[in-house]
């Protein structure tokens, strides 16, 4: 049973509070003390229900907002978790766009929203066709829809990177489009999003790979008409099931939210599904230990003791995309020893740049631009300094230190298990205008290669 | 639109009415405005005549509320709205209205007749919302009404209403408890409805209201079993967590008799577990001779088939919810099947990551087995928060086995090297933990960490420093070179806890190392009065532990340091020195005590256990927000323990309505529901198609006498029976034809014998009838009709329809004759996937007729079949008459030869024929048998 609600911004005011059982105690008195016993700065770090006096909180964290609950009993704490997640896809739906400034810009909504989501402290419904029926206000945005803005599309999906891409503007619009509109948009997005998490050992064998994707969908379209999402049909699940002649698309696990009609998919891959307006996962896999290409990047480091008390780094990176391809936003971390005080690089362009981290001891590479088959290289020269028994000597033991290197870095139009949407269709067609679009993208979740 | 911006141009308003500034304070229209007349302003604009004025003033007011600000002084002026026509505006009204209706009771009851009026409203949206607005206002005067007004609409036409009110009963009854006994009344009657939409929030009202009146449930249990899948998630969480509870109380424990259970032996994986098994298995065999073996209550069955599915679902909560009560309440051999769904779920935001992995850290302790296949998915991600790490590493430590030990402590070895450093002290202590648990690595997990005591991290060698120390208490004799490379590392080490570690355990081990410890004391003495507290008390004790075994060289040492010790600033220390002096150091008055020093501080210690944080949090319920926590929540409910005794089960039966009785016909002994093989919509039921749907043994008490007197064994056979598979390779086939001609009756025996030799066989190709007369048949005929009607009222029937995924669609029909062409008579036939007992390699075709005409027809028989060579016809019995208006059932049998040709022949009433044929679809050409549960996760472990 959930006793208030609030959101508060990243600096911890409050946007929005909802009592759902009066408590007889004003909102200040319960979660200021909880700002107080938890600090600003510990809610930044993993969440994890706080308890203070009868009150527990739970909160969590989304687009720079935190979605905190207060409870006085005992509820399941994924059930708290869940509502949260879905009150915060639910306002994104509706508002748009998620940030501090739609928030505050749609208080109203976002209150009624609540007010039909949850009654005495019970959740009633978190679906988006229900609540249709009951929300009257119309949402604010803060700038008018414009097709220019699809020049960069980027992933409504794409939370990790989400700085360097541009959202897109044209599916962070809300859901239901006002009265005063005159055009109304029939839309739909579909985004096939893959994660990649990999480990290479020291010896250049991959040790760990796995691919968790998703296909996403954001529908505009006001009327629920029946969509036909056609996958590879080479595409197959679990290591024993084999189709087509071509490469196959094998993926291990598969599941479908519970709106897939499934019945064409076992012979001709096809999803059916009547999308509800708003954003929802339509389907989830994963692949594991086993990578149909491999793995976008590969390096080759070296590291040698400079006399003195210098560190030598080398680093070779290669591109094993297809040529066509092209990794963005690459950044390649190195940790080096406790002491490094400086660093001097030699770079092959003047794009990328390079950076000792003093905080985190870590030398960060940049690479706006990698495209595929390339290969770059890099040489790094760490000074180390003095620690309290006097100056640091590179011993075999700081080589040690240098520790596994990680990379973060984006492929679009690019998915790992080579999954691509063979078709997009609407049945009844709609009538007037229908846009669809299909986008693909590849993040890499943590990509680590031991050295 | 106009109007409002006027309205603004002449306050000289801040903002322009086209882009409202909600992110300053929406109210202040000045600067200068006083809060007295800053809603003045609003309250004007909620008199007017205009409803864009009043929707503008409401949006702010609700600003205002949402931001936690007060508007209360604003009620007078927003009430007078609640009759207001434009539905945007009252929406906001009412919202206004929840909020602030409990502080101005007298005005509020101003708005009660709109409600009122409300409730009887011809749109069922409009009265859900007067009920919920009206039950939330908090006002102890109008209980009554309220009460009133939940009991009609809980007996409201639209379901949706009936949900709004199931949600009031908890609000009125914190308002007012003492309306508890009419409110049960109502939560009864409630309970019985068969909506989905009102079964979740029926349950929560239950939940909050009345959880002790368990006995409400027993009618409604089955009811509430087959509705949850449809039930929306969120009611869904609520009703498993109350289903967990009663079940605990309505059933034995499964697990009980272990031993009897796993007989087939698969399952040593999980006896290995718990040291009770052994215990268990032991007591038990002295009880076998006279306890019954364990069956499961159907009951019980039903509740863990019918959550399976819900493993799949997207919500985490609802895939808790059912791991937990697997966990609680599954046999061990049934709870694996949770752990891929909980793995699912780590892939999931890292909330979610987090309380799955407290709750999969506590299921480890009790049952490794059960992840151990997972065990990658535990391992850790450059990616992942700290606490998720730690939380990893906890389960990693305790998945850690003789077998897997190896690849664990390399994972460890790279987590060594992080970056942070939080999670590099807790590898540490894990990798101790997995040396202290499995004695084979305790050498190389000690090595490692001696090698780590070389490591530049201060912090690093510390937490190693610690975590040998209790490694080594547990076998000093062979590690006297680890404690000499310890002492050494004294001059460096700077991190208190680290040199009291090892001064503690120089100490101890004195005698291991004989010329060093008085070389340790020496240098310690020096630097005493620099060290941190903790420091010089362990350096008091090796003083006195020397003193006692080497006093020769360490007496003067020992003087000194108590000397300084004595004038130090900490009383402890002070104290500390006072007491080591008296006891050891010989003087005239010394006590008793002196004589035994050296045992005091020579004692032999025992080893500390190194244990997992998690041991003791499964005393709370799984997936509650107090097993987070470890303490006990508000509200928390103790999950009840297993009675030793079952109660009586037949509370759960319900009526038995008409139709099971009317059907019982000769051969229909055994009503039941199938799961049809290759139904169009297979592919739906694909992630769940393992969910066994077993025979209904709550219907086979109602069956003839004359087969439950075939023993027990056979009642058992049936009990675990499985009626569904979906393999058809050959093997198989065999297995199962094999087991089909046990089952066939005596009296058909011989016919089948002269024609067995020389027809080629259906199904398989080499069968030997066996004749095992004892075993009586269990034919499982169900006309189709039936089978439909039973869809609509598995909800309230004994009978437990296997609601799975995939819809429990009936069997399909097929057409034999139109009534237009039959001149009246229509019939229908379909596959009933039985056996047909008299003949094993016939297929079962279920014909159904229908008299559609005004006059009964006479002698209903089959004539003239044209067969295909080897087809062969079993007919069914002539019906003489059918009355005009009814219908009959009839099974006939086809050998169809393994082949789809169409089989045909005359239907022949008393005055016409009619050609027809029956051609099969490939998937009909199968032969029904019965595997025991055991049986059938051998076969399906052999295909997949």
């Amino acid at each position: 049973m959930i006793s208030q609600v609030f959101i508060l911004s990243s600096q911890g005011d409050h946007l929005i509070y909802k009592d759902c059982i009066l408590m007889h105690y004003s909102q200040e008195n319960s979660l200021d003390l909880y700002l107080k016993l938890v600090g600003i700065t510990i809610l930044l770090s993993v969440q994890c229900p706080q308890r203070n006096k009868n009150l527990n909180f739970i909160h969590v964290r989304h687009s720079g907002l935190y979605w905190v609950v207060s409870t006085k009993d005992n509820p399941s704490p994924f059930t708290i978790i869940e509502f949260l997640n879905r009150l915060a896809a639910l306002t994104k739906d509706y508002c748009g766009s998620l940030s501090e400034k739609s928030v505050r810009m749609n208080f109203a909504l976002i209150y009624e929203l609540l007010d039909e989501m949850v009654d005495y402290g019970y959740i009633q419904t978190t679906s988006t066709d229900i609540l249709k029926n009951f929300i009257q206000t119309e949402a604010v945005t803060s700038k008018p829809f414009s097709l220019f803005d699809l020049s960069n599309v980027g992933l409504f999906g794409a939370e990790t990177q989400q700085s360097k891409v541009a959202p897109s503007a044209a599916a962070s619009r809300p859901i239901v489009a006002s009265h005063g509109e005159q055009v109304r948009k029939n839309e739909i997005f579909v985004d096939v999003v893959e994660r990649l998490s990999v480990v290479i050992g020291s010896n250049g064998v991959l040790m760990k790979a796995d691919v968790e994707g998703e296909i996403r969908v954001k529908c505009y379209l006001p009327t629920c008409s029946e969509m036909r999402i056609g996958l590879n049909e080479e595409f197959s699940i679990g290591k024993s099931q084999l189709r087509g002649y071509g490469a196959a698309v094998r993926v291990d696990e598969c599941s479908f939210h519970q709106a897939v009609k499934l019945d064409e998919f076992d012979t001709y891959r096809i999803l059916k599904v009547c999308p509800s307006q708003g954003e929802q996962t339509l389907m989830q896999y994963q692949l594991s230990d086993e990578l149909p290409c491999a793995p976008p990047f590969r390096l080759f480091p070296t590291v040698e003791k400079d006399y003195g008390s210098r560190l030598l780094i080398f680093l070779k990176l290669r591109c094993d995309l297809p040529p066509k391809s092209v990794a963005i936003n690459v950044s390649v971390t190195v940790p080096v020893p406790k002491g490094s005080l400086s660093l001097s690089q030699e770079l092959s362009s003047p794009e990328q740049s390079a950076e000792l981290q003093p905080r985190s001891k870590a030398v960060l590479w940049t690479i706006p631009r990698f495209p595929g088959g390339a290969q770059l290289s890099a040489v790094f020269k760490v000074t180390l300094g003095f620690n309290a028994h006097g100056l640091y000597s590179v011993r075999s033991a700081s080589l040690l230190e240098v520790g596994p290197i990680s990379m973060s870095f984006e492929l679009p139009k690019y998915t790992c298990t080579g999954l691509q949407v063979r078709f997009l269709r609407l049945s009844p067609t709609q009538p007037g205008l229908s846009q669809r679009w299909v986008r693909y993208v590849t993040h890499s979740d943590s990509y680590t290669i031991r050295i | 639109m106009s109007s409002s911006s006027a309205f603004n141009d002449e306050k000289g308003g801040s903002s322009s009415v086209g882009e409202p500034e909600y992110g300053h304070d929406p109210a202040s229209g000045g600067i200068f405005s006083s809060d007295y007349k800053r809603h003045d302003d609003l309250k004007e604009m909620l008199d007017s005549n205009k409803d864009s004025l009043k929707l503008e003033a409401m949006k702010r007011i609700v600003a205002m509320v949402a931001r936690g600000k007060n508007a209360s002084d604003l009620f007078p002026a927003v009430v007078k709205n609640v009759a207001c026509k434009n539905i945007e505006v009252k929406k906001l009204v009412y919202v206004y209205l929840v909020r602030y209706a409990e502080e101005q009771q007298d005005l509020a009851l101003l708005s009660i007749s709109t409600f009122q009026r409300g409730l009887k409203d011809p749109n069922q949206l409009i009265r859900a919302s007067a009920l919920r607005v009206l039950s939330s206002i908090r006002v102890t005067i109008i209980v009554p009404i309220m009460m009133l007004a939940i009991k009609e609409a809980a007996s409201d036409m639209s379901p949706y209403v009936r949900k709004t009110a199931a949600h009031a009963i908890p609000k009125l009854y914190s308002l007012d408890p003492e309306q508890k006994d009419q409110l049960i009344e109502v939560i009864e009657k409630l309970l019985a409805d068969k909506t989905t939409l009102v079964a979740g929030s029926v349950v929560m009202a239950f939940e909050e209201v009345c959880p002790e009146r368990i006995e409400l449930i027993h009618k409604n249990y089955r009811k509430l079993c087959n509705l949850l899948i449809d039930v929306e998630e969120w009611g869904q969480v609520v009703i498993i967590n109350m289903l967990t509870r009663y079940a605990r109380t309505q059933f034995l424990n499964p697990n009980i008799n272990e031993s009897l259970l796993e007989e087939g032996g698969e399952k040593e994986f999980y006896a290995s577990d718990d040291d009770e098994d052994d215990e268990e298995k032991k007591a038990e065999a002295a009880a076998l001779a006279k306890r019954k073996p364990y069956v499961m209550d159907p009951d019980h069955r039903l509740l863990l088939r019918n959550t399976k599915p819900l493993l799949q679902s997207r919500n985490a909560a609802v895939v808790m919810a059912v791991a937990q009560l697997y966990f609680h309440l599954a046999p061990k051999a049934e709870v694996g099947v949770i752990a891929k769904a909980l793995v699912r779920l780590l892939r999931s935001h890292s909330e979610v990551q987090y309380v799955v992995l407290q709750n999969v850290a506590t299921m480890t302790i009790k049952r490794r087995g059960m992840f151990e296949p997972h065990l990658k998915s535990f391992y850790i991600r450059s990616t992942d928060p700290t606490q998720i790490k730690i939380l990893k590493l906890e389960v990693l430590t305790n998945l850690a086995s003789e077998t897997n030990i190896s690849t664990i402590l390399r994972e460890f070895q790279t987590y060594i090297k992080s970056m942070d450093k939080d999670f590099v002290a807790a590898t540490i202590e894990a990798i101790g933990r997995c040396a202290t648990n499995i004695g084979e690595v305790r050498d190389t997990c000690l090595n490692g960490l001696v090698q780590l005591l070389s490591n530049r991290d201060e912090l690093v060698v510390a937490e190693s420093v610690v975590v040998i120390k209790k490694l080594l208490q547990m076998q000093p004799e062979q590690h006297s070179e680890i404690i000499k490379h310890m002492a050494k590392l004294i001059d460096n080490i700077q991190v208190p806890m680290a040199r009291a570690s090892i001064l503690w355990l120089i100490g101890e081990y004195c005698e291991h190392v004989p010329k060093i410890a008085p070389d340790v004391l020496r240098k310690m003495a020096k630097t005493f009065t620099n060290e941190e507290d903790i420091v010089k008390l362990q350096i008091l004790n090796l003083a006195a532990k020397l003193y006692l075994t080497n006093s020769k060289q360490t007496k003067l040492l020992t003087q000194y340091v108590l000397n300084l010790a004595k004038y130090d600033q900490n009383y402890d220390i002070r104290d500390r020195a006072r007491f080591i002096r008296q006891l050891i150091v010989p003087t005239d008055k010394s006590g008793a005590l002196s004589k035994y020093a050296k045992k005091l501080f020579l004692a032999l210690k025992p080893a500390p256990v190194l244990e997992s944080p998690f041991k003791d949090r499964d005393h709370f319920q799984l997936g509650s927000l107090s097993h987070l926590l470890n303490t006990k929540a508000g509200g928390y409910q103790e999950l009840p323990e297993w009675p030793d005794s079952a109660p009586d089960p037949s509370v759960r039966n319900v009526e038995v309505p008409e139709w099971s009785k009317c059907t019982s016909r000769k051969e229909r002994k055994e009503k039941k529901v199938e799961k049809p093989f290759y139904s169009d919509s297979e592919g739906e039921s694909g992630p769940t198609e393992s969910a066994d749907s077993e025979s209904d043994s709550g219907s086979r008490s109602e069956s003839d006498s004359e087969q439950t007197g075939s023993g027990s064994e056979s009642e058992e056979s049936v009990e675990e029976s499985q009626s569904e598979e979906e393999e058809d390779e050959e093997e198989e086939k065999m297995k199962k034809k094999k087991k089909v001609d046990k089952s066939q009756p005596k009296k058909s025996e011989s016919a089948e014998s002269k024609i067995a030799s020389e027809i080629q066989f259906l199904l398989s190709t080499s069968v030997a009838p066996t004749s095992s007369p004892q075993v009586t048949p269990v034919n499982n005929f169900l006309s189709s009709s039936l089978a439909s009607d039973l869809e609509g009222l598995s909800l309230t029937d004994t009978v437990l329809a296997p609601t799975t995924i995939a819809p429990s669609a009936s069997v399909r029909m097929y057409e034999l004759l139109h009534r237009i062409t039959g001149e009246g008579l229509g019939v229908e036939y379909c596959f009933n996937r039985q056996a047909f007992s008299p003949d094993p390699h016939m297929v079962a075709v279920q014909i159904h007729f229908t008299n559609n005409t005004s006059c009964e027809t006479k002698n209903l028989h089959i004539e003239e079949p044209k067969l295909q060579s080897g087809m062969r016809i079993k007919e069914f019995p002539e019906i003489d008459m059918l009355p005009a208006g009814e219908s009959v059932s009839v099974v006939m049998g086809i050998d169809f030869c393994d082949s789809t040709q169409a089989a045909n022949f005359q239907l022949c009433t008393h005055t016409r024929k009619f050609f027809v044929s029956i051609q099969p679809p490939v998937g009909e050409l199968m032969t029904p048998i019965f595997l025991t549960e055991n049986e059938f996760k051998k076969e399906q472990t052999g295909h997949n």
